[in-house]
């Protein structure tokens, strides 16, 4: 696939207000298929955030580059850039209606006002908001909002559409139901989006593939399930989604545990570390090979679907197990045992300190 | 919506006071005035309850050759206090902008210092900060001698008593006018929108064409409507600053009250100042309530 936004080896530096230097981005490179929704996902002071900035060209490089389409953008001022960008509180201008938000960009490009009104009227059909031509800012409620801010963005037919954390300032509902319609549009529309997040579920939900961000560095790029079951680092286990990470010792045959559970693990020998997510654990026994682990049950979470168990083994401390609300429900401090099976396991080439 | 009679004893109790205090010492003035402009005067200053429409005729047009005449001098003094005013304005607004836009975004710390210097000069009396504009533009004040030290000129320059040094005087004293309100709706202003202009590709231009400037009109508008009012009545910075060259509306009122005791008279010039702030302040309610519709 034609790469269709290319980062090339990015690095940003701020002082800060005490006189320090703040790496934000150091010497990270990402490439974008066309139409492909990518995620940067990562905790606040990632460089998430800068990384987008230096896309729409709100912030400059230190060093490196970003090529959009194949044309090097490092020098082309933000509003030349063929990208648009959804703010994270939508920065709509409150002193428009809502058909001139939307028809900015047009405006700013001097098209003939039916042409405007046409376009308008189409972004709007398609963020839901049909008929709101004339309605202020104020009068509009957040997630319609969001969907201005939306249409404004995508009125001027950017190539990449930026999206800095949008749906953050919405409750849970539409949140996830902004989620899905983003998908929806962006696979109508066929560009490119960038969505930044620190929201793990979202990044999952929504992307074709993740990037996790922490220290101004990319941990790791992948498609969300391959990122949740195969996390190549300790960081990128432990951020995304909830994990027993449970220390095993290799002899380039098999793996054991630190109570002695073996299982088989054609690799080389050293320390690893062994990732189990919650919910591959359950009361009932798998056939084949399996891990178990012995222990009382310290406190359980019902969340609706499932409980959460938390088991309090002597060898591994707290495990985190998830079983389905239709399953036995456990009593605390009861003794029980948890079994996984041994087959398919993830290991991580790097140990906790 | 109708008032329980608590509620309305709670609002006369709040606005109880200053309403009287403003009938009388407001309203009750103004009314005065109104008439005495329609009276004639009295041989030994004060009035003769006798009415009158030359007071406004000596200054609009129409005359009568026995008492009073038509003059257009006085059209001309007031046609230049417009003028003035509005240099005036325009002036400051032009000092102020640039100035709050670059306060609003300094550090807190920092800005709340610059905030208090643009308020410092109400500290000092308003004659002393004048007379020191004396001192700098006269003759052989600070301004022409420097001009002089570094050869511009050969010879000293009227500055003083010229409208040059009015409009000066007046910008000076009303910047703090100016500034604050134009500061509140610059401070306001979201910073993540002029973003959002140039993200959807706007120049700089364009963007405080479209964006900034129509988001601090309020501060605009306010700012000059309550530097316009002083600016047009005001008879001190004129007469120390203009001397007998430069003569206002204020100076004219002044006057008449004070040395020519012709007390209708002056009544009717500070009419017409009055109807002139009016058809402002209705020009300036228009102006907003279209802004809120728009």
């Amino acid at each position: 696939m034609p790469s269709h936004l290319e980062i090339i080896n990015a690095r940003k530096a701020f002082r800060t207000p005490e006189g320090g230097r703040l790496i934000a981005l150091d010497g990270i490179s990402l490439r974008l298929a066309t139409a492909e929704f990518v995620t940067l996902l990562g905790p606040s002071g990632c460089g998430k955030t800068t990384l987008l900035r230096t896309i729409s060209g709100f912030e400059t490089l230190d060093d490196g580059d970003v090529v959009i389409d194949g044309i090097a953008m490092t020098q082309t001022p933000a509003h030349r850039r063929p990208v648009n960008t959804v703010f994270q509180r939508y920065a709509l201008f409150d002193h428009m209606n809502v058909a001139r938000n939307v028809g900015y960009a047009l405006e700013i490009a001097g098209r003939d006002k039916r042409e405007i009104r046409t376009r308008v009227g189409e972004m709007l059909e398609l963020v839901g908001l049909t008929g709101m031509e004339k309605r202020s800012i104020s009068q509009l409620s957040g997630g319609q909002q969001q969907r201005v801010a939306l249409a404004r963005a995508l009125a001027g037919k950017p190539k990449l559409l930026l999206l800095d954390e949008p749906l953050s300032a919405l409750d849970k509902n539409l949140r996830q139901k902004m989620q899905h319609e983003l998908k929806t549009i962006q696979r109508e529309l066929g560009i490119g989006f960038v969505f930044v997040t620190h929201d793990q579920e979202e990044a999952l939900t929504m992307s074709d593939r993740i990037a996790v961000l922490a220290h101004g560095q990319i941990q790791q790029v992948e498609p969300p399930s391959v990122l949740y079951q195969r996390p190549a680092n300790l960081f990128t286990a432990d951020f995304l989604g909830e994990s027993n990470l449970l220390r095993a010792t290799l002899d380039g045959s098999q793996a054991r545990l630190s109570d002695g559970q073996t299982f088989d693990a054609p690799r080389a020998a050293g320390e690893a570390t062994l990732l189990l997510r919650p919910e591959s654990l359950g009361f009932a026994v798998p056939e084949g090979p399996k891990l178990s682990f012995t222990g009382r049950i310290r406190e359980t979470y019902y969340s609706g679907k499932d409980h959460q168990i938390e088991l309090e083994t002597l060898a591994f401390g707290t495990i985190r197990a998830v079983i389905r609300a239709n399953g036995t429900v456990p009593e605390i401090g009861r003794e029980v045992t948890l079994h996984a099976s041994a087959t398919g396991l993830h290991l991580i080439d790097e140990v906790a300190p | 919506m109708s008032l329980t009679r608590r509620k309305l004893l709670h609002l006369l109790g709040l606005l109880g006071a200053p309403t009287v205090f403003l009938l009388i010492f407001f309203f009750g003035p103004l009314v005065i005035m109104l008439v005495y402009s329609f009276l004639t005067p009295g041989i030994y200053g004060g009035v003769d309850w006798i009415f009158s429409h030359l007071n406004y005729g000596r200054i609009l047009g129409w005359a009568d050759t026995r008492y009073e005449k038509f003059d257009p001098v006085y059209l001309a003094i007031f046609l230049r206090s417009l003028r003035l005013a509005t240099l005036t304005v325009a002036t400051s607004l032009i000092v102020s902008y640039p100035a709050a836009f670059w306060i609003s975004r300094m550090r807190p710390g920092r800005r709340d210092f610059a905030i208090f210097l643009v308020t410092l000069p109400f500290f000092v009396s308003l004659i002393v900060r004048l007379f020191a504009w004396v001192l700098i533009l006269r003759p052989t004040g600070f301004l022409n001698q420097g001009l002089m030290g570094i050869g511009l000129t050969s010879e000293p320059i009227e500055f003083l008593y010229t409208d040059f040094a009015v409009v000066l005087g007046m910008t000076y004293v009303f910047i703090p006018f100016m500034f604050l309100p134009l500061y509140s709706s610059i401070e306001k202003l979201d910073m993540a929108q002029l973003e959002a202009s140039s993200d959807l590709g706007a120049t700089r231009l364009q963007t405080f064409r479209k964006v900034v400037l129509p988001a601090t009109m309020p501060g605009i508008i306010g700012g000059s409507i309550i530097t316009f009012i002083p600016a047009l009545g005001n008879f001190i910075v004129p007469s120390v600053l203009g001397g007998a060259k430069v003569l206002m509306i204020g100076n004219l009122i002044e006057q008449q009250f004070l040395s020519a005791r012709n007390w209708p008279f002056g009544s009717a010039l500070a009419m017409m100042v009055m109807t002139a702030v009016l058809v402002l302040l209705i020009v300036q309610l228009r102006l907003t309530r279209r802004g809120e519709h728009a």
